[in-house]
This record gives structure tokens, sequence and C-alpha cells, in this order.
């Protein structure tokens, strides 16, 4: 491990940062010595760099392609075979990813919304409403919880002889069984993410406002624009790098951080309605000894991220120019 | 000043009304905690009578649950330290040294960002299993920091990339080498960034759920989140105690938020900014 050759040096270094400089300072001090230190400090930077780069290459790169490598191999009886695309075709003929591609497509659909509301926020906040300098750190605050105990939390919440559904019960609505209605518990766990992290986007939107022109925006109010005129053509276009990101890292989040909730409120059910492909590569990978699957599942899941990505960009930046 | 117009009330109330929704459910769980079975089963919204731990104390000393804490401790502790030793090694060279390569090491680190762990999460299991690794405190850990480097290694960069070179020339003329640099000058300088990235790779490792379920099985080698849930099964009927053992889970966070809110979202908003 070079973790041990980071130890600090009093020997004095060469003047040069450069290739260049190197000729004259070795003829300078001769010694064999010298060329061995000149070495070492050539090497200094390489050994700054390469446990870092060493265990993203060996842990995550490397493992992106062995994970699509196996996925055209077999499980069990079949361990190490090449199947060619059975995994793939077995995957579609699965009703259960079947219905996790459909709710990769509800998040997509919900994506708007779960941007929209801490842009909003976000405005509000800026613009100043009164307490705005409260609001950060209270819409933050549920962001740092894992999603273990949000979810155990509104476990608690959402039972059907829950808090809420005592709410409910005197409005003559109920009571509704949140997590156990096929219908609706993929939108129950969606919203319950969405409220666990709209305060990462916000604080993400606050710090693109920072970088917004003010005096845009004052000469806007003094034309007379409405607020919605003014989120219309000064915020809008003004944010646009900003808001691109937030609608990425949103959806990411949507299909990469949702399985602490998944795991804790409803296991995938009922009836298999809650399954998003990062559970269904959990079952397959551990409950169901089916790595292989899985792994076709994994790759499913990437390329579904990588196109989600650049749509995502292509769409927003046409926008961007058309405004 | 406000900037918004006379209207602004119908935008401040629902915001404090959300307000009050982000912060009510812990509250609900934390007085639910201090309640006994037979007070929520009657009213699940009355205010306790008074401070009980009785349901705390149960919570603390069920199955596992001191064991989970300190293996949360050992593993967290450990993947925050390497992540910001290899992090800001890395960033260091990368951002002030200039040598043939640094461009496409740089990018190599970015592309880990994005590699999710759902995409390669059979393949790593195997290699940890082959390499005897699953079921492991190291294991786990380099995992954590294998999941996290990218990012760290991400805002270190860039952090260090806003030091001037000047500082780093001053003391390679006094006769520092570029590890001594490092150490005496790049070290004490990263401070502020290492305190917000160290921050936040320390929630990232602690709320994590998935990582730790696949790369370690066996009860015993369980961290605090995956242990929580198994608290479910135990009291599925004691809600109160169901309650303590989440807020026990949620302290540690709810403690740091407390001190470091700051931190924590300037740390957010740099990452996504500085792109």
């Amino acid at each position: 491990m070079p973790i041990g050759n980071a130890q600090p040096s009093v020997r004095p270094a060469p003047a040069g940062r450069t290739d260049a400089a190197t000729g004259g300072d070795r003829r300078r001090t001769g010694a064999a010595r010298a060329a061995g230190r000149f070495r070492s400090e050539r090497l200094a930077p390489y050994v700054l760099v390469a446990p870092a780069v060493l265990i993203i290459v060996v842990l995550r790169l490397y493992p992106l392609l062995l994970g699509v490598n196996f996925s055209f191999t077999g499980d069990g009886a079949r361990d190490g075979t090449a199947v060619g695309v059975d995994n793939y075709r077995e995957l579609l003929a699965d009703p259960l990813f079947r219905t996790a591609l459909g709710n990769v497509g509800r998040l997509v659909l919900l994506l708007p919304v779960a941007v929209a509301i801490p842009g909003l926020l976000a405005t509000f906040i800026y613009l100043r409403v009164p307490g705005h300098r409260l609001y950060r750190g209270v819409y933050f605050f549920p962001a740092v919880l894992s999603p273990v105990i949000v979810g155990a939390i509104f476990n608690l919440l959402l039972a059907v002889d829950g808090p809420i559904n005592t709410l409910l019960g005197p409005a003559g609505v109920g009571p509704v069984d949140w997590l156990g209605d096929p219908d609706i518990a993929m939108f129950v766990v969606v919203g319950v993410h969405v409220w666990a992290t709209f305060g990462m986007s916000l604080v993400v939107f606050l710090a693109g406002f920072a970088t917004l022109d003010a005096a845009l925006l004052d000469a806007a109010r003094v034309d007379g624009a409405s607020l919605p005129q003014v989120i219309r053509h000064v915020i809008v276009p003004g944010l646009s790098r900003t808001i691109q990101f937030v609608f990425v890292t949103t959806m990411i989040g949507m299909l990469t951080s949702m399985f602490g909730l998944l795991f804790v409120m409803t296991s995938g059910g009922p009836e298999g309605s809650t399954y998003l492909p990062e559970y269904y590569i959990w079952i397959q990978q551990g409950q169901m000894n089916r790595p292989a699957l899985a792994s076709a599942a994994s790759t499913v899941l990437f390329v579904i991220m990588l196109v989600v990505g650049l749509v995502q960009i292509k769409l927003l930046s046409r926008a961007g120019r058309e405004n | 000043m406000s900037r918004l117009r006379p209207g602004r009330w119908l935008i401040a109330v629902p915001m404090l009304v959300l307000a009050l929704a982000t912060i009510y459910p812990l509250l609900f769980t934390a007085n639910v905690a201090m309640k006994t079975r037979r007070d929520y089963i009657l009213d699940r919204f009355a205010l306790t009578d008074r401070l009980r731990w009785d349901n705390i104390e149960t919570a603390w000393s069920s199955v596992g649950m001191s064991r989970y804490v300190v293996n949360s401790l050992i593993v967290v502790s450990s993947s925050v330290l390497l992540l910001l030793l290899l992090g800001s090694m890395a960033g260091f060279a990368l951002s002030q040294v200039r040598f043939r390569g640094s461009r496409a090491l740089f990018l190599g680190c970015l592309a880990g960002l994005f590699v999710p762990f759902q995409v390669i999460m059979v393949p790593l299991a195997r290699i940890m299993a082959d390499t005897a690794l699953i079921d492991t405190y190291p294991g786990l850990v380099l995992v954590y920091v294998a999941q996290f480097l990218p990012f760290t290694v991400f805002l270190m960069t860039s952090y260090y990339r806003s030091i001037p070179p000047e500082i780093i020339d001053a003391a390679r003329i006094d006769g520092n080498s570029l590890y001594g640099v490092y150490r005496r000058i790049m070290l004490p300088l990263g401070t502020p960034a290492l305190l917000s990235v160290g921050i936040l790779d320390a929630l990232f490792c602690w709320n994590d759920v998935l990582m730790s379920l696949v790369m370690m099985p066996s009860a015993d080698q369980r961290t605090l989140m995956v242990g929580v849930t198994s608290l479910r099964g135990q009291y599925s009927a004691d809600v109160p105690t169901f309650a303590s053992g989440v807020l026990i889970a949620a302290l540690p966070v709810l403690l740091v938020y407390l001190f470091l809110q700051r931190q924590i979202a300037d740390g957010v908003a740099a990452g996504s900014t500085k792109g």
C-alpha cells in the first residue's frame, strides 16, 4: 500500500514542478542519491493519487464490466456458462420486473412535482418570505435521517389504526390502508421519499440562487412583473443549470436511494406493487440466489440511468435555448 | 425586508404548515417512545404525562442493540478516516500538481460517481466473498470507501483548487518534498473542507442499509440501521418500544445535525455548485 510512503520528508525538494527543470537539477547535485530523490519526487503525485484511483477502479469500474459480463451467464446448474440473452428474456417475462419498470415510469412522471416543490420553496425563501431564515434548516432536517428511520416513523404514522387515519376519521375518510393497497402504496412510498429528500434539492436551489443577479430581479419587480412572471422569465432561465442538476440528481435519487424505504415499509408488497429495480436486484441476488439474473437487472438499471440522464440534459438544454 | 408583496401571507402560512409537517413525525415518535403501551392505544396524540425512559431501556437492552451500535461506530469511523486521507491526498495532487495523466485520473475518479452500488452489487459481493472480506469490518469499510470516494475526491479537488499555488511554491522553496507539502500545508489548510466532507461521509455511511445488508450477512455483524429493522419483528405489538429503538438510532444524527447544520447544508450546496 502506498499509504506507507506518504511519510513527510525533510529532504530538499528539486525545484521544478515541470519536466523541463529536471536536467540541470540532476547535473548540479550529481550524486546518485539526488537522482533517487528526484525520481521519488516525480512519482510523488502518482503515489498520492494511486490509492484512491486503485480503489475506484477495482471496486467500482471493474465490477461494472464484470456485472455486464456476468449477466450473459447462467444461474444454478448453468453457473458460468454463456447463455446469451436468456436472463434478459426472463426479466422481461417476469411480472415483478415489469412492475418495477412500470414504477420507474411513474417516478419519471412524478419527477416534475418532486423538482417543483423544492424549487418553489427555495424561490419563496430567496424572496424572503417571513421566517425565511429558519426554513432552510427545518426543511433540510429529514434529509439527514436514514431511510430506515424515516420508513419506521411513517410505518407508525400510516398504520391502519395509526394516527393519520385517526385524524382523517372525523373528516369521513378512511380508514385507508396506505401501505396495504396495491393501487396507492407506491405513491405513498414516493411521497415519503419526497418528504425525506426535498430539503436536499432545496439547498441546491438556494446555492443556485446565490449566483442569480439580484439586479435583474429588482428590475423585473420595478417593471411590475407578477410573481409567476418573475419565476418564468427571470428565475427559470437564470437557474437553468441548477434546475437541470436537480432533475438529474432527483431522478437518480429515486432510482437508487429508495431501497431503505421499500425494505422497511412494504418489502415490495402489497402484491409486488412497490417493486423498483434496486429492490428486485436485491431480492434476486440475496433471497432467490439468482445472481446472474440480478446482474441483468443491474445492467438494465444502469442503462435506464444513462438514458434518463442524457434525455433530461437534452430536453432541458433545448428548453433553455428557446427561452 | 421581504421582497414579496402583501399577498405574501398566502405563501407564508403553507410554508409554516409544511415546516411543522417536516419536524412533527419525529416529535410524534419521541412522544410515543415516552408513553406506556396502554397510553398509546388509548390516545395516539396526547402528550406523555411524564418523561418515561423504560421503553428506551428495553429497546437498548434488546438482543444485539449495543453490538449494532459498536459495529456502526467502528465501520463508520474507519471509513471516514480512510476517505478523508485518500480523498485529500488525491485532491491535493489532482488540483495543485501538474503531472502526466492527471486529467485522465481525475475523470476516472469522477466516473465512479455514475456507478451506483445497486448496479455493481452482485459482482462486488462476489469479489468480497472471494477475498474472504465479506462479513468483516474491513470488507464493509472498503465498500463504503469505494462508494463515497469519488464524491470525496471531487470535493477535495475543487476545494484545493482555490488555494493559491504560491503557498505551495513557497513551501517547496523552504525544502519540503511533495509529501511534506501535503502533510504540513495542505492537510491543515484543508480542515474546513475535510470537516464538511467528513460529516457528509459519516452521515452517508451511518445511514446506509443496502450495502451493510449485502456485505454483513450474519446477525452479529449488523450495523445499527439494519439492526433497527430487526427490532420491528421483535416489538411489532409494542409500538412505544419500537419507537424507542428508532429514536436511539436517530439520536446521533439528530445531535450532529443540531450542532453542525450549517456545515452539512453547505457541503451539499458545495457538491452541487462546484461542477
